[in-house]
């Protein structure tokens, strides 16, 4: 099949582009063959239109006149005003129906509130997404005979080829959609499955995994990864990679714990453990943040993981971390603190970290209710463990101003208890007076 | 190991210039420039350091990569084992035969330890043999009476005991050699060599580049093999400092086993308080560590009859499955302690050195080629992502 070129005549005016009549002609463009359904059935033909449109999306460098100036979107059945400029039927009809007689761009009163079909545009845009559409269509297929063929030579190939077809292999699935499909129906996923064991280099192993989290893994693909020396490969190049890698194999450990026969031994890894709050660490990728506190958030929902979680030193880093947190990071954080802080050893790390009760003090009222909620538990956690100390480092923190303005706020009624439990807690202490002084807004609160 | 040179002390005296000082300054200056030019060639040397206990396997290690990457041993080389693998020989069948007698007085069943009588004075006699400074070079003769005496059932159920007596690894592998081992023209093979056992005394180096798809970039390793038992480490263990990476080998078979040293201490369990004490070193800081975990053909065997909580340190091991499964089972599971015992022991502000765990045999040569493929890239790529280049 000949390669479809584009015709150099596709210049049009409206954006500094001319149409050559007579090469559009010869092309079958207007009124020729290639178009399509021809032009008695319309609606055949927009719906075509319609899908190809979407098809590409999203197409560069689309022809100015062929787009609505209400939506700025290609026009799929392009109408004209008596004014003479057109636009998309449905736009221009609720323009009109909003009450406007006048028209959109020009500003002209209407002394015609009739639409006139622009037959001759909607041939013109339908033949030019067609061009854009067939071509498409055939890189698609090349791209995937392409993917076909590196899957066969993946079954042969060893070292150095082996990685160079992987690397090509992965670019096309992040660029090509269909090649995901391809990979799955020649039976890729088993393939690159198989290329993980203890004998891995970390070369192979970072771009098979690249690829297969690209894909949609079936049960089976899934338990087969869990296999304990594919998950050491994988915690190992967590490790030890690009922030790229890291990404990936956090996200790939996160698609395996969504399957139903997964065991929390399989993250019972101090090492995964230990190279996940080294990524959520990591201030020079915040998308890498938020994956790792994503992933352990995940972890954390299971209990007996929690005393390990620990163990790595988890809790005083993710207090140091809070401060520089986005907003959606900092409710992973929160949450995962909240949860250790169920268990012993997490509740005397959260006391024994200075910074626990400020930053958690801070975060009361300022971000969200949810993040609101899981602070006020930390705190209630905190407290309640060693009441004398955490207490009144607590009120010098400005904790007692904060849950009056709890009470005070349109949080739920739970959070309200909570915050009046503690406001009791803490003021065991003190004298009235004093604990009323205390919950003066500070200008540092303000 | 660092290079430590002050060369202001050379040059500090204050003289008038004259030519005798010139020719002097110069001889002076080209020394520091040699200097220099080899202490930059120094750093591009990747040092390894194997470490473990005795008889972990570093010394086998070491054979193999002198195998794979050096030109390996020549028949000089090989013929040099000769005398220790025939050493070997005599001191195994001594270890059976006199701890067959121990197992006969000690133990409640000990009529399966009696040695039938006719094989008696050949006990008595090889033992004698067993205990000289000097062994006689393996005959036809005295091989077919060390088949015999092996042969008995009683010595038979001994070796069954192995674990609580001080049988070498190698004790089966070549008792089942024995004809060709005595052969008057023998010449060890590279298998032979790599099962033969001395215990190493002081530091023995090599240096070499791994072959293959990296032979582009000329990285040059050398590696150090020092002796595993357990005199004075302390004294010795921070001239290793600035190594790039320490190669710490646990044989895991051992965990019902002893220590040659002292009897009455479980190898396991000093392996374990060992690796401690090596992580804790302040020279080893900065140091990548490679933990293989080694002899896993024989603790493959063993795991599937002796538990592995007869080791304190295993002792809350819940055995899942049997067969296959229950083998990577027990495999996890010890893994899993070694990382336990890497992170209680290593300060969070260390804990960003490379740690990896690698399953090897040994004595298996493609198997360590492949370990050491990924030891090798593991280093090279902490050398780029140290210099900012990945």
């Amino acid at each position: 099949m000949p390669q479809y070129q584009q015709p150099p005549s596709w210049r049009l005016e409206g954006g500094g582009q001319i149409l050559d009549l007579e090469t559009a002609v010869k092309d079958g463009i207007l009124g020729g063959g290639a178009g399509g359904c021809g032009l008695g059935s319309a609606t055949c033909e927009k719906v075509d239109l319609k899908k190809m449109i979407e098809e590409l999306e999203p197409v560069e460098d689309v022809p100015s006149v062929f787009i609505c100036p209400i939506s700025l979107e290609p026009m799929v059945d392009p109408v004209t005003l008596c004014t003479g400029q057109t636009y998309e039927r449905f736009n221009i009809l609720k323009w009109l129906s909003m009450g406007h007689l006048t028209c959109p761009t020009t500003m002209q009163e209407l002394w015609d509130d009739a639409v006139t079909p622009n037959r001759t545009l909607h041939q013109l845009i339908h033949a030019w997404f067609s061009q854009r559409y067939l071509r498409f269509k055939k890189r698609s297929e090349d791209v995937q005979g392409r993917a076909a063929e590196l899957l066969e030579t993946l079954k042969k190939v060893k070292g150095q080829a082996r990685v160079q077809a992987l690397k090509e292999l992965q670019k096309m699935a992040v660029d090509h959609s269909s090649v995901q499909k391809t990979v799955a129906d020649y039976g890729g996923v088993a393939l690159l499955t198989s290329l993980l064991g203890p004998f891995t280099s970390h070369a192979v192993g970072s771009e098979a995994i690249g690829i297969l989290v690209n894909l949609s893994l079936d049960s089976e693909a899934k338990v087969n990864l869990m296999q304990p020396a594919k998950i050491s490969l994988v915690v190992d190049m967590l490790n030890e990679g690009t922030i790229d890698t890291k990404i990936n194999c956090t996200r790939l450990i996160e698609m395996l714990m969504g399957e139903k026969d997964f065991r929390s031994e399989i993250v019972s890894s101090l090492s995964l453990l230990a190279g996940l709050m080294r990524l959520a660490k990591d201030r020079r990728h915040p998308n890498g943040t938020w994956t790792g506190l994503s992933l352990l958030k995940t972890i954390c929902s299971h209990e007996r993981v929690r005393g390990l979680i620990v163990s790595v030193g988890a809790v005083s880093q993710l207090v140091e971390l809070l401060p520089n947190l986005s907003p959606e990071c900092l409710e992973l954080a929160l949450h995962i603190l909240d949860d250790l802080s169920t268990i012993p050893e997490g509740r005397v790390a959260l006391k024994d970290c200075p910074r626990t009760i400020p930053n958690a003090v801070r975060l009361l009222m300022r971000v969200s209710e949810s993040c609101t909620q899981y602070a006020l538990s930390i705190l209630w956690a905190v407290c309640k463990l060693a009441p004398d100390e955490c207490a009144s480092l607590a009120v010098e923190a400005g904790l007692a101003a904060k849950l009056l303005l709890v009470i005070q706020s349109g949080c739920s009624p739970e959070l309200k208890q909570r915050s009046a439990e503690l406001l009791k807690l803490c003021s065991l202490n003190y004298t009235a007076t004093l604990f009323i002084s205390k919950c003066k807004l500070t200008r540092t609160i303000q | 190991m660092p290079i430590q040179f002050s060369m202001g002390s050379f040059c500090s005296r204050q003289k008038p210039y004259n030519e005798a000082d010139t020719e002097e300054n110069e001889q002076d200056a080209e020394i520091e420039r040699r200097i220099a030019r080899e202490t930059k060639a120094e750093q591009h040397i990747h040092k390894l350091l194997l470490l473990g206990a005795g008889e972990s396997g570093k010394s086998t290690i070491f054979k193999q990569i002198k195998l794979l990457f050096q030109t390996g041993f020549d028949e000089a080389e090989l013929r040099s084992y000769t005398s220790v693998i025939h050493a070997n020989v005599y001191q195994t069948i001594k270890i059976l035969y006199d701890g067959a007698k121990e197992l006969a007085q000690n133990e409640s069943d000990s009529s399966k330890y009696v040695v039938s009588l006719d094989n008696k004075d050949l006990g008595e006699k090889l033992s004698e043999i067993g205990s000289r400074l000097d062994y006689p070079y393996l005959t036809k003769e005295i091989t077919n009476e060390i088949k015999t005496l092996w042969n008995d059932a009683a010595i038979q159920e001994t070796y069954a005991r192995g674990n609580i007596l001080q049988v070498p690894d190698c004790a089966q592998y070549f008792m089942e050699n024995l004809e060709r081992l005595s052969e008057a023209d023998y010449v060890p093979t590279k298998e032979d060599v790599l099962y033969a056992r001395v215990r190493t005394t002081g530091v023995v180096e090599i240096q070499f580049s791994p072959v293959g798809e990296s032979r582009k970039s000329g990285e040059v390793y050398r590696l150090y093999d020092v002796g595993g038992q357990r005199n004075e480490r302390r004294k010795w263990i921070h001239l290793f400092e600035g190594v790039t990476a320490v190669i710490f080998c646990a044989a895991i078979s051992e965990y019902d086993q002893m220590l040659f040293e002292d009897e009455t201490k479980n190898r396991m369990m000093e392996t374990k308080e060992l690796f401690d004490w090596v992580l804790k070193q302040s020279c080893f800081e900065n140091t990548s560590f490679m933990l293989f975990l080694n002899k896993f053909d024989i603790f493959e065997k063993k795991v599937q009859k002796v538990p592995l909580n007869i080791c304190e340190w295993f002792r809350d091991y819940q055995p899942m499955a049997s067969g296959k499964q229950e083998v990577e089972h027990a495999y996890e599971f010890v893994k899993k302690k070694f990382e336990e015992l890497y992170f209680q022991s290593t300060k969070p502000e260390r804990v960003d050195r490379v740690f990896k765990i690698y399953r090897t045999t040994a004595l298996d040569q493609k198997l360590v080629k492949k370990t050491f493929k990924l030891v090798d890239e593991t280093l090279r790529r902490r050398n780029l992502i140290e210099a900012g280049l990945l």
